[in-house]
């Protein structure tokens, strides 16, 4: 008897009493299909695994996200006094060679910065951790550190703190595949390619041809670089360089600079009141993007006052010679060769300048 | 843990060994128990002490309701169950909805009211075992059926991960049963069942995340007004979206049970393909809306008290349901505005009789006219608050139209291609069972059909998203 919900034939009726019943199993050879179905798919993964590669994904692009950020967080949590933990935006992120780092200082660096995101709450976070007194290296986009927004990974934190084990699980089993399969990446999904089909698009709509699509390489320990067909695809790098729009915008407000050096200068006390010490860092960038760059937040207005009102030491690209030429295949940044050149230049400066880094170095 | 991520497959696979190991019954219902236990607390392990609660409360009421003869301790003793359940569920549910409201309440009266913040986090599924633990109790009050006479049986009646925490919401004689002699998938079953899983999960991955869930979200987030079309476009894709979410979870749940050996009954039979809706929610959640039927439309006097009281009923019955899906005057509206068409359908069909419609073309236009209608709530199911579903209203209906579109080209194109086949679909099953026409079908069509989906939902990938109605 159908169930009659609701209806009008209801009139007196009496209450439903569902009972058990067997779920009916279709009548077909179930052996032959379950095997001609897994022989299908096989075939299936593996035109599309060989696809992938031949599109430049690799097995070991462990791809980079929240559930990556909160491994690497949890590493300040259980680290020692001498932690070097690195927040900021995608700049400092690709542009630093961690292992690099650790072969110049023997210090591994906690990379921590979030491609599209403001570093201030990450830095506050380190901040109001009292098991913290390390040193933070803070990426410096001017117009990323200095606006009220969060950004693109504004639930990092959020998601740290409450993680549930069965995410934590899910990530394991994720990195664990993706040493293994080129075609695990966020980027290169079926639908998300479906939906990059180059067309026509509609009067002022942002499409997904507007998005930042996959730039980047990402090893152990967020361990990051740009991705080389950036460096050698015209057609993925010319996207990359359109999708940045060159950074236009408005200039950022002296309100807004006043109340970020405000709240930096906080943070960086609580850190060094504990022994810790912070250093900022403004990486490359070029073309048009800089070009932009130096007008919404001018170096005068911006970045020298930081340095000045938080008394922090500041490395800047344009100081020095060696980083002042380097190359930005998208403009926003540096090949993963140059990315060494870089790491290599600001971590001498800061073995020469931060007291805290200094004190720490291996003798000879 | 959520049905399409990879710890699920681990977790899974290793549920399938246990149960497959030459175990006494009794063992193998004790690992379900603690698998069902790992799998909710592996969102947030405390809240499996709601479970715990709700299980103890329900399981000694429910015996002390059984032997007990006297109607006012009875009914003593259902109203704690009652309590208990309803006073878990609002509190972790509905109390900031309702200090805020209240907020609201005293500010029109001038008082300037500062309740402290409510940072509670919402257990998830909780609106889903709740009902069902209440249903066990509130049968055995109205001697539909005795209490379960085994602890583990009951216990894992309220557990049992298929279906924990989006259902469908189980009754006690469909399931409890189940759990006293042993049962084992044979083959047949497993394959049929691993078959569902993969039916849900595409649904769920491919094409409500993958392919509709873009559409809806930009037309729902844009903080404008929208030309006509992209408004419809948007509704009609959410509309997608939401039935692929929730059939596409009770799909796997189902298969998942099935692989275990248990059969769990239909949640979704098709409903794009209603005619009226009546036969809406005869094919929608059917677990839910059979359940406000027998434990809240029928005990407040369903159809038997005037017409008048009736259509007050449906009415009341579908406010409550809207706001069991969640702590928002807009799902009230949800609710209220299927409240209002059943109440005018029956109007219509005592005012005009219920004539069977036998014209294929009325009768696909009469399941259009309700798909449509059914559209209309969505906006109100969906918009984040009233300003926005009625920009959308406004727009969908052309008297607020706005000139700057937002979806993109290749959304409106796969909206445009994947709603139209969602329909035949529905239309085409609307008198039949998934079972026959995968017998009818020849094997390898059903072999190559399922090594799409499978190739599909790998290739897409996700980014495992939750299904929708956890948060409910």
């Amino acid at each position: 008897m159908p169930l009659s919900t609701f209806s009008s034939d209801a009139r007196a009726m009496p209450a439903q009493k569902p009972t058990f019943y067997e779920r009916h199993v279709p009548d077909i050879r179930w052996g032959r299909t379950l095997v001609l179905c897994l022989f299908l798919a096989l075939v299936g993964f593996t035109a599309w695994e060989t696809g992938m590669r031949s599109l430049g994904l690799f097995p070991g692009d462990l791809g980079d996200g929240q559930g990556h950020w909160a491994v690497e967080r949890r590493k300040i949590d259980t680290s020692d006094q001498d932690a070097v933990a690195i927040v900021g935006a995608s700049r400092i992120l690709f542009d630093t060679d961690l292992d690099l780092f650790k072969s110049k200082t023997g210090l591994r660096p906690v990379q921590l910065a979030l491609p599209g995101t403001n570093a201030r709450p990450f830095l506050e976070d380190l901040a109001n951790d009292e098991d913290f007194s390390g040193l933070v290296i803070v990426g410096i986009t001017e117009v990323s550190y200095f606006r009220e927004g969060l950004g693109l990974f504004h639930g990092a934190l959020d998601y740290y703190r409450t993680e549930s084990p069965s995410r934590r699980i899910g990530h394991r089993i994720y990195r664990a595949l993706s040493r293994h399969l080129a075609f695990i990446d966020d980027g290169y999904g079926l639908t998300t390619l479906l939906e990059r089909i180059r067309l026509e698009e509609r009067s002022g709509v942002k499409g997904p041809y507007d998005d930042v699509w996959k730039i980047s390489v990402a090893g152990a320990d967020r361990k990051t670089w740009l991705w080389d067909r950036i460096e050698t695809d015209t057609y993925l790098r010319d996207h990359a360089r359109y999708a940045w729009d060159d950074f236009r915008g408005d200039p950022v407000s002296t309100d807004i600079v006043d109340t970020v050096i405000d709240s930096t200068r906080r943070d960086i006390l609580k850190i060094r009141q504990r022994g810790g010490e912070v250093v900022f860092i403004r990486p490359p960038s070029a073309g048009p993007v800089l070009v932009n760059e130096r007008l919404r937040a001018p170096r005068s207005r911006v970045w020298d006052r930081l340095i000045a009102e938080t008394g922090a030491v500041g490395i800047h690209f344009e100081d020095y010679p060696a980083t002042r030429d380097l190359e930005l295949p998208e403009w926003s940044h540096l090949s993963r060769d140059d990315a060494r050149i870089f790491t290599e230049v600001y971590v001498d400066v800061m073995m020469g300048r931060v007291d805290w880094l200094r004190q720490r170095l291996p003798e000879g | 843990m959520l049905f399409n991520s990879l710890t699920f497959i681990v977790f899974f696979a290793a549920v399938l060994g246990l149960h497959a190991l030459p175990l006494p019954w009794r063992l193998k219902k004790f690992n379900l128990l603690i698998a069902s236990y790992l799998f909710y607390a592996a969102w947030n392990p405390p809240f499996v002490l709601l479970l715990w609660l709700s299980t103890l409360v329900d399981w000694f009421v429910a015996r002390a309701i059984y032997t007990e003869e006297r109607l006012t301790r009875r009914r003593g003793l259902m109203l704690l169950s009652v309590a208990v359940n309803l006073g878990v569920l609002g509190y972790f549910k509905y109390g900031e909805f309702l200090l805020e409201n209240w907020q609201l309440l005293m500010g029109t009266m001038g008082i300037d009211f500062h309740p402290p913040s409510w940072s509670i986090v919402l257990p998830v599924g909780i609106s889903f075992y709740t009902f069902q633990t209440m249903a066990y109790s509130l049968d055995v009050y109205l001697r539909r059926s005795a209490p379960a006479e085994s602890f583990t049986d009951f216990a894992l009646f309220v557990t049992f991960f298929p279906q924990l925490v989006a259902g469908p919401i189980v009754r006690p004689t469909q399931l409890i049963p189940q759990f006293a002699t042993p049962r084992r998938a044979n083959i047949n079953q497993i394959a049929w069942g691993l078959g569902l899983v993969t039916l849900g999960l595409f649904q769920k991955v491919v094409v409500a995340d993958g392919l509709l869930a873009p559409a809806a979200d930009k037309v729902f987030g844009a903080g404008q007004s929208l030309p006509f079309g992209d408004a419809w476009l948007g509704t009609l894709a959410f509309s997608g979206q939401i039935f692929c979410d929730f059939a596409g979870y009770s799909t796997t749940a189902i298969g998942i049970a099935m692989c275990l050996g248990f059969s769990l009954p239909n949640n979704f039979r098709f409903p794009y393909a209603a005619m009226g809706f009546s036969d809406f929610w005869r094919r929608w959640h059917i677990s839910l809306s059979t359940w406000l039927r027998d434990y809240l439309y029928i005990p407040l006097g369903g159809n038997r008290k005037g017409s008048l009281r009736t259509y007050a009923n449906l009415l009341t019955t579908m406010l409550l349901g809207g706001l069991w899906h969640g702590a928002s005057w807009t799902f009230v509206a949800w609710g209220g505005l299927h409240g209002i068409y059943l109440a005018t359908e029956r109007w219509l069909k005592r005012r005009f009789g219920g004539r069977s419609v036998r014209p294929v073309a009325t009768r696909i236009g009469l399941v259009l006219l309700t798909y449509l209608l059914v559209n209309l709530t969505w906006v109100m199911f969906r918009a984040q608050d009233f300003p926005t579903a009625w920009r959308l209203l406004g727009a969908m209906t052309g008297l607020a139209t706005g000139d700057q579109a937002v979806l993109p080209r290749i959304n409106v194109i796969i909206v445009a291609v994947v709603i139209p086949v969602m329909l035949l679909v529905h239309w085409l099953m609307r008198e039949r069972e998934l079972e026959a026409v995968v017998t009818s079908l020849p094997w390898w069509a059903t072999a190559t059909a399922w090594a799409g989906m499978l190739f599909t939902i790998v290739a897409t990938q996700g980014s495992g998203d939750a299904f929708i109605y956890f948060q409910f």
